[in-house]
């Protein structure tokens, strides 16, 4: 199997899942969507994983709101963001029911409030202080917000799933948008930020963790366009020394089809539940492979 | 509508374009709280100073009483550049964590929120958190992924969630650093409780904020936590010009503390050359501490001696102290 790297941090998930089948950021904290999401994908497959993985998703599907949406926790009351992991979990399991088509028709709903008329008018007449193109439409964390990179390449991960059997041109159309606001929103040294590459005219750096995570949002797209951006992927995720980021680089440069190395066998030594899933996620024998959409050309 | 309030108001909408500039006036500027509050300016010219003895000598000119409290510390780690200084500097909370201590706290724990970055404790070792600080990682709480209480009636909202580990404090020490900031015109004591905002509810940024308003944000966060806050304002070397991440540093000297975070703010303004009396957030903070300089008793040394104009983005030069 995948050596000491993967299984040990498999065997840290394991070990980490909440009484009532959900993860927290941290062993012994509350259940969060988040977290769980990531655990149940770097698990998924694992035939000893089968029974634990359901208590999981019934826990999480208790989160569901009347309107579709998600809770990200049992302690917080509003849906969120997490909604587009919950229609990407939903597609992994094989579960295609009227609960995950209420999500869809959610987050096809949402849309980054910097797009309303009265900000393109503004961006018209470059009356905004920032160079930022506010005709495309993306996701927010929160709804009523503006749109940011990390949740629309979750969303764009998640339509990019359904969009062959619902709402297909709406879907499509969505998730067009949702790649051109990504792309709009590149930093002048060709990776991204959370969103905002410029200020007062002054450009702001990108990181690399949502480099890692726009790159995911486009797959699928021309390689050739990407070139530049995977070149700064792979520079960043050789030099970073953030864990995280350079899993989520990980991830996203194997599902682009870039060839990467097998990571040292260095066994799991941290707490942190979510960078132990998103790290067995980017193994070359992990379960990187779910975060695409096989076959999607839009 | 004049052409800049329009622009200020469309900002309030777009990425990173924030609401801190509203159509409406700031309000008068009140004159604050009955009686004064009293600051105090110590110099620590380096890093290698003896930090610890200057911040007690700070919190004894401040009348802090910490014993048996349960004290969290929250620095400001943001972003790391190894060309600048945007963080709390590690020597400052090594510090802290010891004078806490020494004081008789019952416990002392470090906790922060960083707003843009999701990966906090690789922040904190680039910024030698984790080498400088004595059991880190033990007594490090990574606000945006803690578990969660929701809170009545913050900003008018009807139901706003902050980490436990922050409602559970007896006493919150913002340990900000002194910046200038491109939203706000600095960031200091009180727009440090950013940070207690959680990412996991509202995200990286905490775009939630930016929609309330900066200002607004701002007192909103310090009416929920002034009345248990304490600052200590970084000022030995601060940054200036395009704060809070790509501006320059600037020795400013000084660690600025007190009770009273508004009189904090308006003291360390004053130090880098703002005029405390056109920031927006402090005036409309005036009902919770003091902005006069009138109002604010200077322990330790003047602002006149250690005030050093910070440089400020053309955005701004309207706010130069006179």
């Amino acid at each position: 199997m995948g050596g000491v790297y993967l299984e040990s941090r498999l065997e840290f998930l394991r070990k980490s899942q909440n009484p009532d089948g959900g993860w927290g950021y941290f062993p012994a904290k509350g259940s969060w969507f988040e977290p769980t999401t990531y655990a149940m994908l770097a698990l998924q497959g694992r035939r000893e994983s089968e029974g634990d993985l359901d208590r999981a998703w019934r826990l999480l599907r208790s989160w569901q709101l009347a309107d579709g949406s998600f809770r990200p926790s049992g302690q917080v009351a509003d849906g969120t963001w997490v909604t587009a992991h919950a229609v990407t979990l939903a597609s992994v399991r094989g579960v295609d029911d009227a609960s995950v088509r209420r999500s869809v028709d959610w987050l096809l709903g949402d849309v980054g409030a910097e797009h309303d008329v009265l900000m393109r008018v503004a961006s018209f007449f470059h009356w905004i202080p920032t160079k930022l193109d506010v005709s495309h439409e993306g996701w927010p964390w929160r709804q009523g917000n503006a749109s940011w990179i990390e949740p629309t390449a979750h969303t764009l991960v998640a339509l990019k799933k359904v969009s062959s059997h619902y709402r297909t041109a709406e879907v499509e159309r969505r998730v067009r948008e949702g790649e051109k606001l990504v792309l709009s929103r590149r930093c002048s040294d060709g990776g991204w930020n959370c969103g905002n590459p410029n200020v007062f005219n002054y450009d702001l750096p990108s990181y690399p963790e949502t480099t890692g995570l726009a790159l995911l949002g486009l797959e699928g797209r021309n390689e050739e366009e990407l070139a530049g951006a995977l070149a700064v992927a792979r520079r960043f995720r050789a030099e970073t020394k953030s864990s995280l980021a350079k899993a989520w680089l990980q991830i996203a440069l194997r599902c682009h089809g870039q060839p990467l190395e097998t990571p040292a066998e260095i066994p799991w030594a941290s707490s942190d539940i979510m960078l132990g899933a998103v790290q067995a996620l980017g193994h070359p024998e992990g379960n990187y492979r779910l975060f695409g959409a096989p076959g999607v050309q839009l | 509508m004049t052409r800049r309030k329009f622009a200020g108001l469309s900002a309030a909408a777009v990425v990173g374009t924030y609401a801190g500039i509203k159509l409406q006036r700031p309000p008068k500027l009140s004159d604050g709280p009955a009686g004064k509050s009293a600051v105090a300016i110590i110099r620590a010219r380096s890093y290698s100073d003896d930090l610890v003895s200057r911040m007690l000598q700070g919190i004894r000119e401040c009348g802090l009483d910490v014993r048996g409290k349960r004290v969290l510390l929250k620095p400001n780690l943001v972003e790391f550049d190894a060309a600048t200084v945007i963080n709390t500097d590690a020597a400052v909370i090594a510090a802290a964590l010891e004078v806490f201590h020494r004081l008789g706290a019952r416990e002392v724990k470090i906790g922060e929120g960083p707003g843009h970055r999701r990966d906090t404790l690789d922040l904190a070792d680039d910024a030698r958190y984790r080498a400088s600080v004595p059991k880190f990682d033990r007594i490090f709480t990574d606000l945006n992924r803690d578990d969660v209480s929701p809170v009545r009636g913050f900003a008018g909202e009807s139901q706003f969630y902050f980490p436990n580990t922050v409602l559970g404090a007896d006493l919150i020490v913002s340990l900000a650093k002194m910046k200038t900031h491109h939203w706000a015109g600095a960031t200091l004591s009180m727009k440090n409780f950013f940070g207690v905002v959680p990412g996991s509810v509202y995200g990286w940024p905490k775009n939630k904020l930016h929609y309330l308003g900066i200002a607004e944000s701002i007192v909103a966060l310090n009416r929920q936590f002034g009345s248990k806050a304490f600052a200590i304002v970084d000022g030995v070397i601060g940054m200036e010009g395009n704060g809070p991440i790509q501006g320059t540093p600037k020795p400013a000297g000084v660690l600025v503390m007190g009770r009273d975070l508004v009189a904090v703010d308006a003291t360390c303004a004053r130090v880098m050359g703002i005029d405390p009396e056109k920031m927006t957030y402090l005036r409309m903070a005036a009902d919770l501490g003091h902005v006069h300089a009138g109002r604010i008793e200077q322990r330790g040394e003047t602002i006149a001696s250690v005030r050093t104009n910070f440089a400020l983005i053309d955005e701004y030069k309207s706010l130069r102290l006179a």
